[in-house]
């Protein structure tokens, strides 16, 4: 994966920033995308990791049902006897003195692709301004899965200059939305396969994903799927 | 207020109403309140702009699929007389829009080339909670009178009911979580009318109506129809055939 140091570090990144920020102990980020790329990709201390891929082992937790259900799943007291949900993983936090944990789900293209977690030594409820900060991390979250989905692309300097929410605001526009399902239609993918596809196209021609999707949608791009899996074909007519 | 038009005024809400009270597709409604505005006021166009958790706005419905339009909505998350009307929850009338140029540098050369003369945008809100803007696009130099406006400020105060369904939940993270769900809505749309796009060699305008077909002549919400497009329950085809062997839907 060429691009995916950079990734890692953003990851590792948001992670500490939730830390510092969010009054929780330890904070890691899950890819759960078409189940090909599971795992645990980014992370505040090896603690925090180590607790978030347990998930896997065990085949439950509040970051699987998190992306299942595609909301927020709150544990605030592990150690109370009522909660049942997740036997094998509960036991295993408590274990590591970890006694709430809150997972909030990571979206790409309206599917819900990871999940971020974060973890506290004290039981009890997230206050709302936390909470609210961690649900900003969670949508930021979603740059570097799409990095992490894009394995055949080197982001090492793409997007300069633009902060994460410039960045993601690139991305929340009607045509992208658009031309993500007419990619959808050409190549029987789900949506946020084809928006890792738009997006490494407009980064592999220099364009922006507005541009692109404009081409798409205005068919002066052809969905060919030779082309579109590999190299592209030409852009067709006046630019916008 | 002609007869005429004071006749469609009242279907309109009478239409709003029975949606309100029958349970209703959120995406659905908006749609429609934007194609009413446009029709029943004095403006060419309208579009309906949703503030996100962060307070970034994007767009909810319009009236109008023409790109430039599209456009001009879209441009407004960083400036322009929606952003503002969310911001100060104040109506912004702008009867001339070429004397503001000053004040929106990009917004109002891009309203002008897509054959906008004049804008008004109408605050969103519910009690305390601002929630986006409406806005009211014409072609033409002037002020909406009084009773356009008003007028117009019903149909934004639907919008906002329609949007917080629970009146009980209002706190600010309930009510930041029904807009969530009405963009995400949004986006599943515009993603499946793009699939039958695709598959159907339409444009958007026209998927839009084989999308909208579908879901009324089986009475199921026009969300619950996208979603099932995107995740490959229905096929595409499926909903394309539909289209094709019953004719074009009426409305």
């Amino acid at each position: 994966m060429v691009g995916a140091g950079s990734a890692l570090e953003a990851a590792n990144s948001l992670c500490h920033a939730c830390v510092d920020l969010l009054e929780v102990d330890g904070a890691s980020i899950s890819l759960m995308h078409e189940g090909n790329s599971r795992g645990t990709f980014g992370s505040s201390n090896e603690l925090s990791r180590r607790l978030d891929s347990l998930q896997y082992t065990f085949g439950e937790g509040p970051c699987l049902d998190a992306v299942r259900e595609g909301r927020p799943v709150l544990a605030t007291d592990l150690s109370d006897p009522q909660d049942q949900r997740w036997p094998a993983f509960r036991d295993a936090m408590l274990e590591s003195g970890v006694r709430a944990v809150f997972a909030l789900p990571v979206a790409v293209a309206s599917s819900y692709v990871g999940a971020l977690d974060l973890f506290r030594s004290q039981k009890g409820e997230m206050t709302t301004e936390a909470l609210t900060g961690g649900l900003m991390a969670a949508e930021l979250a979603a740059l570097p899965l799409l990095d992490l989905m894009t394995a055949d692309v080197d982001w090492e300097g793409a997007g300069q200059g633009d902060d994460g929410w410039e960045q993601l605001a690139s991305l929340e526009r009607v045509e992208v939305y658009q031309a993500t399902g007419m990619i959808m239609g050409a190549m029987e993918m789900g949506p946020s396969e084809a928006l890792v596809r738009l997006r490494a196209h407009a980064y592999a021609r220099g364009m922006t994903a507005s541009e692109l999707a404009w081409a798409v949608v205005e068919r002066r791009l052809q969905l060919d799927v030779d082309d579109w899996s590999g190299d592209a074909g030409d852009v067709t007519g006046p630019a916008r | 207020m002609t007869a005429g038009r004071e006749r469609e005024v009242t279907r309109a809400f009478v239409s709003l109403a029975s949606n309100l009270a029958n349970g209703y597709d959120v995406v659905d409604l908006l749609n429609d309140l934007t194609v009413d505005c446009a029709r029943l006021l004095d403006v060419a166009s309208a579009g309906l702009l949703l503030a996100d958790g962060r307070g970034v706005l994007h767009v909810m419905a319009a009236s109008s699929e023409r790109t430039r339009q599209l456009e001009v909505f879209q441009l407004q998350r960083a400036e322009g007389p929606c952003r503002d009307c969310f911001h100060e929850q104040k109506a912004i009338p702008v009867p001339d829009l070429a004397a503001q140029a000053a004040r929106w540098p990009q917004f109002v050369p891009a309203a002008l080339e897509a054959g906008f003369a004049s804008v008004h945008a109408l605050p969103m809100r519910l009690r305390d909670n601002g929630l986006g803007a409406l806005g009211l696009f014409g072609t033409t130099v002037g002020a909406l009178g009084p009773d356009d406006l008003s007028l117009g400020q019903a149909l934004a105060d639907v919008a906002s009911v329609a949007l917080v369904q629970d009146n009980a939940a209002a706190d600010r993270t309930a009510v930041n979580e029904q807009l969530q769900t009405a963009l995400t809505s949004r986006v599943v749309l515009e993603q499946a009318k793009g699939v039958l796009a695709q598959q159907g060699e339409l444009d958007m305008p026209q998927a839009f109506a084989v999308l909208r077909k579908y879901a009324r002549d089986h009475n199921l919400p026009l969300t619950k129809v996208a979603q099932a497009i995107v995740s490959r329950a229905l096929p595409a085809e499926a909903a394309l055939d539909h289209a094709r062997t019953r004719g074009q839907s009426r409305s």
